[in-house]
């Protein structure tokens, strides 16, 4: 973990308030799939914008982020040029096994970008399912990379891409099909991770879900962004995440 | 190279730097990033007799420069410390601050009696506003800022006792008092202005405590006029905060009357705040012909006299 400043290389929209900012870092840098950047955007803004690292090739790294409050509304507006502190790589990260040949991705929403990180580093050695559900059409992205995986499911709610369904009901009926994956990997609103747990623990499929919660140092230092864990105890999503079996997590 | 080193209470201090408490965990996760061996001194994590588990999420919101936290005092608790952390974070070479706090007078004497001589000083939190439980009821009236001073000190015979007050007061000059004839060693503030951020979409506050502590840079003004009233109205040593982002805040403060600072919010805007502090510290003495900064405590002139 270094606090690197970041040079943008580009920033533009990719689907419906969705964007991707790439920043060119002093120097290489490893990352592990999973694993996410802090962002200060600067002016009054005194917290860092916390968001998954989608992509990493040599020293260029890039963000998909939505547009949701004013930190996000700066960020946008950054062109080419600007210089930003990022500070990277935070957070455990997915890891996924030797003998778990077979891997599910199941995402929705901004809970696609980490997904797509996974990708990159596993597709080539793993088999991947993928199956990602979009609020609708406009909200679509992330396809060309999506694509390369094994099988690529893309759904959304209202079903003006893909059939009408959410991403845990497409990645279920793969399952009852006998598509059974070694390992699922996910991303994406609580209720779709609740209902994914939910579905796992009946198939009794190893999970590990990506949690998101507003954060303040990011490293694990001040515990603001605590989760709660079915030992009873509270988990730093920052530090001890933010990748959690989710066996371990209550949802 | 300008002479950064300060004693407080007996205690010296490399530089007068320390990390505030509640933003720096035990300072394991800040030395991943720098040596914290370079910081004066390091106030804990807020601690309690038992583990607590805080407060639900979210825990913290942002305002145009300051932010909200209500994390409710979350830790492992004193014996955790003892045990885990405390050994580690001496053998950096940094001042060790215990931060505590309880519910209630017996609680402030038995952690105060647990940590003696173990740690270098302890920080009486009497002014976390986000439990009821935290303290904050002895925080307020400046009798019971007196009788739980009296309660800690009475359990210290080694450790020189800070008491970190709030602003949330009728008084602080009344409340610095209080500590002090309650046999305070040292008195420390700001603690965070209660305050509120509203999610106007969904019509409810976004910190899921309702109210949360206001720190950061916009409140440096409130914290560098309360430091100075604190300053004046005893004679025990300062320890300004609230706002700190750079060497020149820092030094505001030490103008207005403070022996040394803590930082806080600017952790977590900067991870490096405090070594760029520290160094700038160094480079503003150096031009402005400080020899000592411990000099500069308390050189400020009103204007109109």
């Amino acid at each position: 973990m270094k606090d690197y400043i970041g040079t943008i290389v580009k920033n533009e929209k990719i689907a419906e308030n969705i964007y991707a900012v790439t920043f060119a870092l002093e120097e290489d840098v490893k990352v592990r799939c999973g694993q996410f950047g802090n962002i200060a955007v600067g002016g009054t803004h005194l917290l860092r914008r916390p968001i998954a690292i989608c992509k990493m090739e040599g020293r260029e790294v890039t963000f998909c982020y939505q547009i949701k409050g004013e930190g996000t509304q700066i960020l946008k507006t950054m062109g080419a040029g600007t210089r930003l502190n990022v500070l990277l790589p935070l957070g455990n990260g997915f890891y996924v096994e030797e003998n778990e040949q077979k891997i599910a991705l199941v995402g929705g929403g901004v809970g696609v970008f980490p997904l797509i990180s996974v990708l990159r580093e596993y597709g080539a050695t793993k088999e991947i399912a993928a199956y990602i559900g979009y609020r609708n059409k406009g909200a679509v992205c992330g396809v060309e990379e999506f694509g390369k995986a094994k099988r690529f499911v893309a759904v959304t709610d209202d079903g003006s891409y893909g059939e009408q369904m959410n991403a845990v009901q497409a990645f279920v009926r793969d399952v009852e099909n006998g598509n059974r994956p070694d390992v699922v990997l996910a991303c994406g609103p609580t209720p779709m991770l609740r209902a994914l747990k939910a579905a796992v623990e009946e198939e009794n499929i190893p999970c590990y879900v990506s949690l998101e919660e507003r954060m303040g140092c990011g490293i694990g230092a001040c515990v603001v962004c605590v989760c709660d864990l079915t030992n009873g105890k509270r988990a730093r999503v920052c530090k001890d995440g933010p990748v959690f079996n989710a066996k371990d997590v209550v949802l | 190279m300008a002479n950064l080193s300060i004693n407080l209470c007996g205690v010296q201090f490399k530089n007068p730097v320390i990390a505030a408490s509640g933003t720096y965990g035990f300072g394991r996760e800040f030395n991943e990033l720098y040596d914290i061996g370079q910081i004066g001194g390091v106030s804990t994590k807020g601690l309690t007799l038992e583990p607590r588990l805080g407060n639900p999420v979210p825990r913290i919101a942002e305002s145009r420069g300051v932010i909200l936290n209500a994390v409710g005092l979350q830790n492992p608790g004193v014996d955790y410390f003892l045990e885990n952390d405390l050994d580690w974070l001496k053998a950096t070479g940094t001042v060790v601050i215990a931060n505590v706090a309880g519910k209630t007078l017996d609680d402030y004497s038995g952690i105060c009696a647990k940590l003696d001589g173990r740690v270098d000083m302890i920080e009486l939190n009497i002014s976390c506003p986000n439990v009821k439980s935290g303290g904050m009821a002895f925080g307020i009236k400046p009798e019971t800022v007196e009788e739980v001073t009296m309660y800690a000190k009475k359990a210290l015979k080694h450790t020189p006792l800070i008491v970190k007050l709030s602003p949330n007061v009728e008084s602080i000059a009344t409340n610095a008092r209080a500590a002090e004839n309650g046999g305070a060693d040292c008195v420390s503030l700001i603690n965070t202005l209660t305050g509120m951020a509203i999610d106007i979409e969904r019509r409810r506050p976004i910190i899921a405590n309702n109210t949360g502590g206001v720190s950061g840079a916009g409140v440096k003004p409130v914290a560098v006029r309360m430091t100075y009233e604190a300053a004046q109205a005893v004679k025990i040593p300062v320890i300004g905060m609230g706002g700190i982002t750079c060497a020149e805040d820092a030094i505001e403060f030490l103008m207005a009357g403070a022996t040394a600072v803590q930082v806080g919010t600017a952790n977590f805007t900067d991870p490096y705040a405090m070594p760029k502090i520290i160094k700038g510290l160094n480079e503003w003495c150096d031009r402005h012909g400080v020899a000592n900064v411990a000099d500069l405590t308390g050189t400020l002139q009103l204007n109109g006299k």
